[in-house]
């Protein structure tokens, strides 16, 4: 009971090629961005009033908590980096290799959605953002066909047929508001 | 006397068309959910937390559950078929499950499975209904700073214990409690965290959290790292088990499931321990040609064993859930949200001031457990068909379903601009194994506990000595202690 994952990951690693682990460098990084986070916090407890009433912990207590407790984490955990790396690491599933590539066409997709939901209505900019995710999956997944128009119009028809439904089932039948493009309720 | 007419009224409510058919739509979606790689219970229940806003409580509360453990269902059909455990429930039937669909026995497993989980999750219901009434009736006398360090040994079981490192688990749950505090501080009412931004007063919604940690970093991570990855599927054969397979299934059923079940009961969490439990006794109790058969053919007791554990344990984890407002799991956090959504606090006096709901939630859990027997053993080729669908377009389709929820919630664009950002740190975090548990679990409980400190402190006139002065209380940090250290000295006995 002492280690609650013994042998899984070596069991079940044949199907799915684990990625290396990142290296001390980008480890470093993320303790320091803890670091980075516990400063934050701590900045902003600075403006958060102590006043405590009857009890005697007041509203700034625990983010000076969290601030501090993430301080030792994020110095710790570079200190574990510089170290020989984090301890316990498990395997990242996945390829060693990121495809930025793909990770932008993504996150077009739903950083558009985000800005254009409200002028575009829902089907049109999720439809938008399907297309460019899609674009981004098809061509980490290395299909040859993912440039060919005739994919677009497919997964541009694709996002409709998802959308559209979802759109409506969601405001006509459960009375959620989504944006539409005109006051309609069906675009 | 009393429960038996309670549960029977709770039948009435929950039997009516309209709850049954929200149980089936509940139950359908959770195995497809469970199906499906890339999207799990939690983030099927998270962008759904819309509905909350019309649909009557009771219905919406069925229709989660069904979720819920339809999930469960649908988990090991994929890991037993694909060989890729959606969940860390499901990983040790992938396992023995996937040695067996390897050796043309798939359909055994898949059977194993569902009846295994039908029979665990029956047999923890009824331990749901015998005791639940009872631990809330205990809960009622415990006061605030009891309930504080309950929430404390939740918090430190779900960092550290579950997980590999418990620095990292420490850092993910210490960020959920940081993201806890944002918004407007609901004692003394002064603004945290907000930076002047008007949306962030109300807090950032559970919604997005779960969705972005799961289901928007899924997309992200496939996209960047796991584009070339392919998927082998195993063939599925005729669903059926032979008498020797009930010989040898049935016992491990039943241990299973007295296995997962006290696990689900403590405020403790997670499926690894029980599931892993179950798995090393029937590896020990199996003899012979049996024993021969783990880790090679595939034996059917790895399988049954470790599902009943799993569907025990969730289960049972709604005792601690209804009865404490106690979340011990990423799933039953956000079902807590859902109830705080309807203004709905569970805890000792959800089953007085709540018994209708309550009763009918339990009365659904039968009544589910048997629609997903039938949804999952005829119709399993039905579900199978689902593994058809192909990664792209799964994935690019979950981030409609994504949008729906963050922005359904609050319908504030700024919502789907953070929901982007905790994508990307969820990556992060999977990219650099911390678990992700702790930060959803620590961010929903984190207000809760945080209140019941703040009371706790006053009752103790400022004092922080009232947490070692009432014998509960004390008894629970002494537990947090033996959580903490006794793993530690039982690894170093063990090295040494």
């Amino acid at each position: 009971m002492t280690d609650p994952s013994p042998p899984v990951s070596s069991d079940i690693s044949d199907s799915s090629p684990a990625g290396t682990i990142p290296g001390v460098h980008l480890q470093t990084a993320v303790g320091a961005g803890v670091l980075l986070v516990a400063a934050g916090l701590a900045f902003g407890a600075l403006g958060i009033p102590g006043d405590a009433g009857y009890g005697g912990v007041g509203p700034n207590f625990l983010p000076w908590v969290c601030a501090l407790v993430l301080a030792v984490c994020g110095a710790w955990l570079v200190w574990e980096a510089r170290s020989g790396g984090y301890r316990a690491m498990a395997e990242p599933s996945g390829g060693d290799r990121a495809d930025w590539s793909a990770a932008v066409w993504v996150s077009a997709g739903l950083l558009l959605n985000a800005a254009l939901i409200t002028t575009l209505g829902f089907i049109l900019s999720c439809t938008l953002c399907y297309v460019l995710a899609v674009q981004g999956l098809r061509r980490a997944a290395g299909q040859p066909q993912a440039r060919a128009p005739r994919t677009w119009g497919v997964d541009v028809i694709t996002g409709l047929c998802i959308s559209a439904p979802v759109f409506w089932v969601f405001t006509q039948f459960l009375a959620i508001n989504l944006p539409g493009l005109t006051d309609t309720g069906w675009l | 006397m009393e429960i038996l007419d309670a549960l029977m009224a709770g039948f009435a409510t929950a039997i009516t068309p309209a709850n049954l058919l929200w149980a089936l739509v509940g139950c359908a979606l959770g195995t497809a959910v469970g199906v499906l790689p890339g999207i799990g219970p939690a983030v099927a229940v998270a962008m759904l937390l819309p509905i909350t806003a019309k649909v009557e409580v009771t219905a919406s509360m069925i229709f989660f559950a069904g979720i819920y453990y339809g999930a469960m269902y649908g988990g090991s059909t994929t890991s037993i078929l694909l060989n890729t455990p959606g969940e860390t429930a499901s990983m040790v039937t992938a396992m023995e499950g996937n040695k067996m669909a390897k050796s043309g026995r798939a359909g055994a497993a898949l059977a194993t499975a569902a009846i295994g989980s039908f029979v665990a999750g029956t047999i923890a219901t009824v331990v749901v209904t015998l005791f639940a009434p009872s631990v809330a009736e205990f809960a009622v006398k415990l006061g605030p700073p009891e309930y504080f360090m309950l929430m404390v040994l939740a918090f430190t079981t779900v960092s550290a214990v579950l997980g590999q490192s418990r620095l990292r688990g420490m850092t993910a749950l210490f960020i959920g409690l940081a993201a806890g505090c944002i918004g407007m501080d609901q004692i003394s009412g002064a603004a945290r965290y907000t930076g002047g931004k008007m949306e962030l007063l109300d807090g950032i919604d559970i919604v997005l959290v779960a969705v972005g940690l799961f289901a928007v970093a899924e997309v992200l991570y496939a996209a960047l790292y796991e584009g070339r990855v392919k998927d082998t599927q195993n063939r599925m054969g005729r669903v059926h088990m032979t008498r020797l397979d009930w010989k040898r299934s049935i016992p491990a059923w039943l241990r299973g499931t007295v296995i997962g079940t006290p696990f689900g009961c403590i405020p403790a969490g997670g499926t690894e321990i029980p599931t892993f439990l179950s798995y090393a006794a029937e590896k020990k109790l199996a003899k012979g040609d049996n024993k021969a058969e783990f880790g090679r053919q595939g034996a059917i007791e790895g399988v049954a064993g470790p599902e009943a554990a799993n569907n025990a344990t969730v289960t049972a984890a709604l005792i601690p859930l209804l009865t404490l407002g106690i979340p011990t799991s990423n799933t039953t956090a956000v079902l807590l949200g859902a109830f705080q959504n309807y203004g709905i606090n569970p805890g000792p006096q959800l089953f007085t001031t709540s018994a209708t709901l309550v009763w009918a939630l339990i009365a659904s859990l039968y009544i589910g457990n048997l629609m997903l027997l039938v949804l999952n053993l005829p119709m399993v080729g039905l579900w199978v068909k689902l593994l058809k669908i192909p990664k792209p377009q799964l994935y690019a389709g979950i981030l409609i379903f994504a949008t729906v929820g963050a922005y359904g919630m609050r319908q504030s664009a700024f919502d789907l601009f953070l929901l982007y950002g905790i994508g990307v740190l969820g990556v992060l975090m999977r990219r650099f194994d911390f678990p992700t548990a702790p930060v959803v679990v620590g961010m929903i409980l984190g207000p809760l506990a945080e209140a019941q400190m703040r009371n706790a402190v006053s009752i103790g006139e400022g004092s922080w000595l009232i947490f070692l002065q009432r014998p509960m209380s004390l008894a629970l940090i002494v537990i947090v202690l033996a959580v903490l250290i006794v793993p530690r000295l039982l690894q170093r006995r063990g090295r040494g």
